[in-house]
């Protein structure tokens, strides 16, 4: 009878938190500012990008998440929920890592997930949040607290997952080049492709195969270009990833 | 008689497939609660590790008033002598873990408020890792026990809701414990500043 109360408490209890975490963002961002005004939108798109280019090179994805407060639960707890729910990180590694901000509670938190914790400790989410968070938010300096919590992140988890972390941070502007040429490139077998059959000509056999070997190849490249290029779909979205109640927060 | 040994047959066999699926279904979700206290059980004992080196450490850093101290580590003592199989989730079986576990709860955060009047220690990188270390262990703790409640539930509705109990029944699948959301709560140790 008691177990009967304890399950009815707790479908109240699951039923409340569905109703508090905020919906996962559609299209998916990495940076959610659900309060405003706290981060310009040129701040947001800058960290953005950052995340992006970080989740491209590494798969690790980083969340940032402002809610207006978690009252009336505990931050961590919340904080796993969100991530749980959202599916930060990819699935077959757990390398999500949310870290929600509550300016009415000034409350912040770092939860890391499952494949993680490894790389980032504990005691390396509360050292982020004692020198990195507490100082910069007291100084409402909360763009640079951010970013500088990222930068620490990226180094403290580099190497834990596929590649380095720090030519990332750096190749955002290549990142653009290479789109760039991509695109060109692109566009060009396109538009070949499209005119061959149209003019019934031959353009040449050399010519000929090295399309052909483009087009094979260009599969994969093409749809990270053009998910990239609508900076919102399948590359930004979350993988699934799970976390255990790691990491760690504090006031300022 | 052929009709009838027909019908009978029949009855028999859709009864028998219908105590297959449940019993695998039960067996299925029995796993998944077995694995979800196995992970409660790891993030206790992880926590368990790490007081032996919160108390020498607190125990270097300040000449303590020891009943705190020895109160921390009979309750560990005890804590870890309660451990209960993944076959025997009873009701009664896992109040008893809660109740041991909670008392070390309790005994840690007295040590963690009465550490408060020793700056040293707060200044003490060494000690606080293990206090972040010890406060993200209580929130896998939260978070594993949480996970383990959802599985008894979902275990639980199946074995006691009416068509499949009677599966339950015969072939020996009782009701789990729940971790029941206690003062535990309160008495978990919150690490301020």
């Amino acid at each position: 009878m008691l177990n009967r109360f304890f399950l009815l408490l707790f479908f109240i209890q699951s039923f409340a938190f569905a109703q508090d975490i905020p919906q996962k963002p559609n299209p998916p961002r990495f940076v959610n500012d659900l309060v405003g005004g706290l981060l310009s939108q040129g701040e947001i798109d800058q960290l953005e990008q950052k995340l992006k280019a970080y989740n491209d090179s590494t798969s690790t994805q980083i969340a940032i998440v402002i809610v207006n407060s978690v009252q009336p639960y505990d931050i961590s707890e919340y904080a796993v929920k969100l991530g749980r729910e959202w599916g930060v990180g990819q699935k077959d590694k757990n390398n999500g890592i949310v870290l929600l901000w509550a300016p009415s509670d000034r409350k912040v938190f770092i939860a890391t997930g499952y494949g993680v914790e490894g790389g980032l400790t504990d005691a390396y989410s509360k050292r982020i949040i004692e020198e990195i968070i507490k100082p910069n938010f007291k100084e409402s300096r909360y763009y640079q607290g951010l970013d500088e919590a990222t930068n620490r992140i990226f180094k403290y988890l580099a190497g834990e997952f596929d590649a380095d972390p720090s030519p990332a941070a750096s190749t955002t502007n290549t990142g653009s080049w290479e789109d760039l040429l991509l695109m060109v490139v692109f566009f060009i077998v396109v538009v070949a492709l499209l005119l061959r059959p149209r003019s019934g000509g031959d353009d040449g056999g050399t010519s000929n195969t090295t399309y052909t070997s483009w087009g094979s190849s260009s599969g994969s490249s093409s749809s990270d270009y053009d998910s990239s290029s609508s900076s919102s779909s399948s590359s930004s979205d979350f993988g699934g990833g799970s976390f255990g109640g790691g990491g760690a927060g504090g006031d300022y | 008689m052929n009709k009838s040994t027909l019908i009978i047959v029949g009855i028999l066999l859709i009864f028998g497939m219908y105590g297959c699926s449940s019993y695998n279904g039960l067996v299925g979700k029995d796993q998944d609660v077995k694995g979800k206290w196995a992970n409660v059980q790891t993030q206790y004992q992880r926590r368990s590790d790490l007081i032996p080196n919160l108390v020498n450490t607190v125990k270097g850093a300040a000449d303590f008033e020891k009943s705190t101290l020895t109160a921390v580590i009979q309750a560990r003592a005890s804590a870890t002598a309660v451990n209960i199989k993944a076959d025997d989730l009873t009701p009664a079986n896992i109040q008893k873990f809660q109740a041991a576990q909670d008392q070390l709860s309790g005994a840690l955060s007295r040590l963690l408020v009465s550490v408060e009047k020793y700056p040293d220690l707060k200044a003490n990188q060494n000690f606080l890792e293990l206090q972040s270390q010890l406060e993200g262990t209580e929130n896998r703790i939260a978070v594993a026990r949480n996970d383990f409640n959802t599985a008894v539930q979902g275990y639980n509705s199946s074995a006691l809701s009416f068509p499949t109990v009677i599966f339950a029944k015969i072939f020996g699948f009782a009701e789990k414990g729940f971790f029941q959301a206690s003062d535990s709560a309160q008495a978990a140790p919150s690490v301020k500043f």
